[in-house]
């Protein structure tokens, strides 16, 4: 406290040297006649050295070298006034106070800025308004879906995202409760954290799950295995297929017209064939008792756009070619 | 029809994942593959952040083949496999929209008469 009164005082005399001399003389013409107003006086003085600060705080009157001097409540607002903090007189704030002081009346400025905001059509008014309002504003940078896509580089998403950017056709093994069910491939057209994934032009392969025993004593399905149990559908179809036509051949006469519904867990190319056929009934046990790979079959369909869960997503792999 | 999600939680989940691009299908025809093997298909009415789907007039078709139709179904996120997208449909161009969509109710309340950095 006594520090910051020192330092005010010598501001303050630094400037009004001139008042403090003239002052003295007053006081020393004075002197005589009326000394004890005079020694009020000079006690009173800050400048002189006969001040007697008591006097001073209970004296109705003190002559203040700076009456109009800004005042500060304590030393901690005089330190941060001298090193510029916020409330110093820059331009802006300057402007601020103005602006402030004039806030009574009405501006036409100010006019037409509420004009703009206002919402006449909700729709439009918003669009316009606040595109208008966002150029000059620095914004932040929007963080999305399709903006995250591009900020994984070097892990395996943003092996993802270079597949997504140079559409490289991509392999995706897609799991059952236990093991693999398939494959999808097809090109990535967008992914997420979670390793959703949005495709298009897909041709899955699956396998439904086996039950029960099966399931247990059956090797583990892989994509090798899953593909040769499809030739090998595809193979038993074609067989099975060839035989009829030469049945059909050698007993045509005995044949009565009858088409059978498929059944539907035959694979396409089968279905196909066999809704073509006439078939007898002793044919139709056939199939029934002797079908190959009646559980566990395997599927091929083509899917145009597709989105996979991420959860059912075994791996990626890129189809290189 | 609520388009958006009236949670922000909601909507900023699906902001940064491609559940936005399922929530683009709403009143869509489409077929939800489950992860148990059954398919649903049926209209889309709604899909929140969580995946979980609700459709209309419904063809569904168990794991073992029967074929039975609802008016209603609900579908937890979990449950879902695939969904199938009509092909035609832009995906780049759904999420767009329905980005646009979330900035829209995003910045509804808070216009501002000065710009903060003058």
């Amino acid at each position: 406290m006594e520090e910051g009164e020192r330092e005010s005082e010598s501001e303050r005399r630094s400037a009004p040297s001139q008042t403090s001399d003239q002052q003295t003389t007053t006081e020393t013409s004075r002197q005589t006649p009326e000394t004890e107003e005079d020694d009020v006086e000079t006690k009173l003085d800050i400048s002189s050295d006969k001040f007697d600060p008591l006097l001073a705080l209970y004296s109705p009157q003190v002559p203040l070298p700076f009456p109009n001097i800004r005042c500060f409540n304590n030393i901690a607002e005089y330190e941060s006034f001298m090193k510029g903090g916020r409330g110093r007189a820059k331009p802006e704030n300057v402007e601020k106070r103005l602006r402030k002081a004039q806030k009574g009346k009405a501006d036409p400025e100010r006019i037409e800025r509420l004009k703009r905001l206002m919402v006449n059509n909700p729709v439009e008014e918003e669009g316009e308004g606040s595109g208008v309002k966002r150029q000059p504003r620095r914004r932040k940078a929007a963080k999305n879906v399709l903006t995250r896509m591009p900020l994984h580089t070097g892990s395996p998403l943003g092996e993802l995202n270079r597949c997504v950017q140079e559409k490289i056709r991509v392999k995706v093994h897609i799991r059952t409760f236990k093991g693999l069910r398939g494959v999808c491939s097809g090109f990535v057209v967008a992914f997420d954290k979670f390793w959703n994934l949005a495709m298009v032009d897909v041709d899955e392969t699956y396998r439904e799950p086996l039950l029960g025993q099966a399931l247990y004593h059956e090797k583990a399905l892989t994509i090798t295995r899953l593909f040769e149990k499809l030739k090998v559908q595809e193979s038993v179809a074609l067989s099975a297929v060839e035989n009829q036509k030469s049945e059909l051949h050698s007993s045509s006469s005995r044949l009565t017209n009858q088409t059978r519904r498929t059944d539907p867990r035959h694979t396409q190319e089968r279905s196909e064939h066999s809704e073509k056929d006439k078939t007898t009934l002793k044919a139709a046990q056939q199939f029934k008792t002797k079908p190959k790979v009646e559980y566990g079959r395997v599927h091929t369909r083509h899917v145009n756009q597709l989105f996979i869960r991420g959860e059912n997503i075994l791996l990626v792999n890129l189809q290189l070619e | 029809m609520d388009i958006v999600s009236h949670s922000i939680r909601e909507r900023t989940i699906a902001e940064n994942s491609l559940v936005i691009l399922l929530q683009g299908l709403h009143g869509q025809m489409t077929t939800v593959d489950l992860r148990d093997e059954s398919t649903a298909r049926g209209r889309i009415i709604n899909v929140d952040a969580f995946m979980n789907i609700r459709l209309e007039k419904v063809l569904y078709r168990d794991r073992l083949g029967f074929m039975s139709s609802m008016d209603d179904l609900f579908i937890t996120g979990r449950n879902v496999r695939y969904v199938h997208i009509p092909d035609h449909m832009n995906i780049i161009e759904t999420i767009e929209t329905q980005l646009a969509k979330i900035h829209c109710v995003r910045n509804f309340g808070a216009r501002k008469e000065y710009s903060k950095n003058k």
